[in-house]
């Protein structure tokens, strides 16, 4: 226990003061504060840049105006305008010149635009309705906005959820949840790798192994990497909160492209945040094991990303899997996955947070997977003893098997 | 006492240690000989529990080698390594720490093995700025600050300069007489013929010859004589020795080789009533011509 200990907090106080620990804590906390704040950064750049300038009748310019302010930035009107020139646009520093005329039967709007596609008819069409609307069956616009309000309610079945924006919200957080647990793997099972890698080609390793066991050694390594993905997880959900409460509700919906309010907790229970955490150790403990493994044989640093490159595979299936639970959880390929050890920490804690998972099939899964971990550790345990002391070439498939079956 | 008894050791279809046996008593030194290849590492690893035997065992006063017991050992391997970016203080600190040494007392052992091995400037430094040979210093306290009962040295005096491998010599010398039992390998014959009590050379995993100087002296077939003058009369007798034969003369010396069980005091008759001897001497073979002897042999 006293060597454990001795390794834990070495290996704890070595990686506080490594440079990749502090630049992957240092960029991953700005990447978090960028992500919350990039959306409505680029809204307010793209508002900026689409200038729109309303021209035609009188009427309609100043009907419209009220309609259009959310989604355009209106910048200046042009009445009488009807067949705008590139000059026009230039002369306004406008990208866009939106011509609203009467037509047969309510009115026309014709776009001029530097760029085509950066214009959506359909947003246009939808602020415009009203008018259209309006001018199309004489009705006021009082009466064209309340007959727009058609009620839709959606009613909860079978579902965890009380309403649709709980559904909705638990989606979102679920959403960054996984990706966080996907970067924390990813991030802490390569440090693992590169660490163990390390000690590998700067031939520390075999006074290492004289004085521990090795199974001591990969132990005390593995607890200190989770020591320090927990730190690195609390502290970028800490900048999350932080950054996520101050940030605005336009940002919130441009990130998630969800309703206004997506970024509330109130869908996640704290049952889900247990399921977060579990499955996060289960995830970790699985992927660390594999990639402490790994660099036991690798023989010069910069063999790392060739050697360790394709064992990320599953990782990422997981992330696009886990991706899709959330739409449908309950699919038979999803309810499959979140069975199968390296996929189901990911997949599982999807599936639990927007959906009602029967207990058996989560306690199947944890059984599962906890049993992978023990598995994993004991190959993982025989191929590090061996890998750890081969120098020279990269050991055979043939010599590995015969590690394995040692 | 360490005994190391019929032991083999696989890897695939490569046999690196084939039959290696030998006991060392303890407190005593011992010295493991052989070529590259021979075995010498593999079977360090196996006394020092990092591999296990595939056949035969080691035991240490009659008991397996376990993880327990293993931390009252300390190994200097013979690839070299250290954390480049730990301080030297602090790097010998962990190794006393993983070996169970405890506060206080580890710090006391750390800075008694700084100041025994010159290292005091360099503390503070991290041992990747060190050079070769004052890393290896650090390796050394490393692998000895919790006072190991048993200390296996792969090779510790490869790449030292004169002065430290003096220093290091020194250093083991200062162990043994506090009684650890010492293992060492080294192609620098000189080295261990000073600080050896027994030796055992391997060859191909397997033994050649196990003994003390004095024993594989004895088990030499022919002994080196030297006698002055180079007379002829002085050589007549000796070409009359069975299995004599002359070695080029040196030194105006005359050198012969004659078997081990010659009679040396009636031969020294002989040259006396022959001519006027100034000098007779019998050279006793060195570690190294009875390694390069067993060696070729085989």
């Amino acid at each position: 226990m006293n060597e454990f200990i001795t390794i834990y907090s070495a290996e704890v106080m070595r990686r506080l003061r490594s440079r990749a620990f502090i630049i992957g804590l240092v960029v991953g906390a700005l990447g978090i504060m960028l992500m919350i704040r990039l959306p409505s950064f680029i809204e307010s750049f793209t508002s900026q840049s689409y200038r729109v300038v309303l021209a035609g009748n009188p009427d309609l310019i100043s009907a419209a105006r009220p309609l259009l302010k959310d989604d355009y930035n209106v910048a200046a009107t042009a009445p009488g305008l009807t067949n705008p020139t590139p000059a026009d646009l230039k002369s306004r520093k406008a990208s866009l010149v939106i011509v609203l005329t009467h037509a047969q039967r309510g009115i026309r709007a014709t776009v001029y635009a530097k760029d085509p596609s950066s214009v959506t008819t359909s947003d246009l069409r939808r602020d415009l309705l009203p008018l259209h609307i309006g001018f199309a069956t004489k009705l006021s616009s009082k009466q064209v906005t309340s007959l727009l309000k058609m009620p839709v309610e959606v009613k909860p079945l079978e579902s965890k959820f009380g309403t649709a924006a709980q559904a909705d919200q638990a989606r979102v957080v679920a959403n960054i949840l996984i990706v966080l647990l996907y970067i924390l793997i990813v991030l802490n099972s390569q440090l693992i790798m590169t660490s163990v890698a390390e000690e590998k080609t700067s031939r520390i390793a075999e006074l290492l192994v004289a004085s521990v066991s090795p199974s001591t050694l990969l132990a005390g390594k593995i607890a200190a990497s989770a020591t320090l993905a927990i730190l690195q997880m609390a502290l970028w959900v800490a900048i999350g909160f932080i950054f996520g409460s101050s940030a605005t509700t336009s940002s919130m919906h441009a990130a998630t492209h969800a309703s206004p309010q997506a970024m509330s907790f109130s869908g996640i229970s704290a049952a889900d945040i247990a399921g977060f955490i579990v499955f996060f150790f289960l995830g970790y403990l699985q992927m660390a094991t594999i990639f402490a493994a790994i660099g036991s044989l690798i023989n010069r640093t910069e063999d790392i990303g060739s050697i360790g490159g394709p064992f990320f595979i599953p990782i990422v299936a997981a992330l696009f899997i886990a991706l899709t639970a959330l739409e449908v959880p309950d699919a038979p390929f999803v309810v499959a996955a979140s069975f199968i050890p390296l996929i189901a920490p990911f997949v599982m804690f999807a599936r639990i947070v927007v959906s009602s998972v029967p207990l058996w099939q989560i306690a199947t899964s944890f059984a599962i997977n906890a049993a992978a971990i023990w598995g994993i550790a004991i190959l993982a345990g025989k191929i590090y003893r061996i890998g750890m002391l081969l120098y020279g070439r990269p050991p055979k498939l043939s010599q590995l098997w015969h590690a394995l079956r040692a | 006492m360490l005994e190391v008894a019929h032991v083999r050791k696989d890897f695939g279809a490569v046999q690196a240690v084939r039959d290696v046996s030998f006991t060392i008593a303890p407190g005593s030194t011992f010295g493991l000989l052989g070529p590259n290849g021979a075995g010498k590492t593999t079977t360090m690893r196996m006394i020092v529990g990092i591999y296990a035997p595939d056949g035969g065992y080691v035991t240490w006063n009659g008991t397996p080698i376990t993880n327990q017991l293993r931390r009252r050992f300390g190994y200097l391997p013979e690839e070299r390594g250290l954390y480049g970016k730990m301080k030297v203080r602090e790097q010998i600190l962990y190794f006393g720490r993983l070996h169970g040494i405890t506060d206080p007392l580890i710090g006391e052992k750390t800075d008694a093995w700084i100041e025994k091995l010159g290292l005091q400037i360099y503390v503070d430094r991290p041992c990747g700025e060190l050079s070769k040979g004052n890393q290896q210093k650090v390796q050394v306290a490393c692998a000895a600050v919790h006072d190991p009962e048993l200390l296996i040295l792969d090779e510790p005096f490869t790449g030292l300069d004169p002065v430290n491998a003096d220093t290091l010599l020194e250093t083991l010398n200062d162990l043994k007489k506090r009684g650890t039992t010492l293992v060492l390998s080294s192609h620098q014959m000189w080295q261990l013929e000073q600080i050896c009590d027994e030796f055992c050379i391997i060859m191909a995993g397997e033994n050649r010859a196990t003994g003390t100087l004095a024993q594989l002296r004895d088990a030499w077939p022919t002994r080196v004589i030297k006698v002055e003058p180079p007379s002829d009369a002085v050589k007549r007798v000796l070409d009359r020795v069975p299995s004599a034969h002359a070695l080029p003369n040196l030194n105006g010396a005359l050198y012969y080789e004659v078997p081990s069980g010659t009679e040396l005091p009636g031969l020294l008759r002989e040259l006396v009533s022959a001519d006027a001897i100034t000098r007779f001497e019998s050279i006793e073979p060195s570690l190294h011509d009875i390694y390069i002897h067993t060696i070729g042999q085989a």
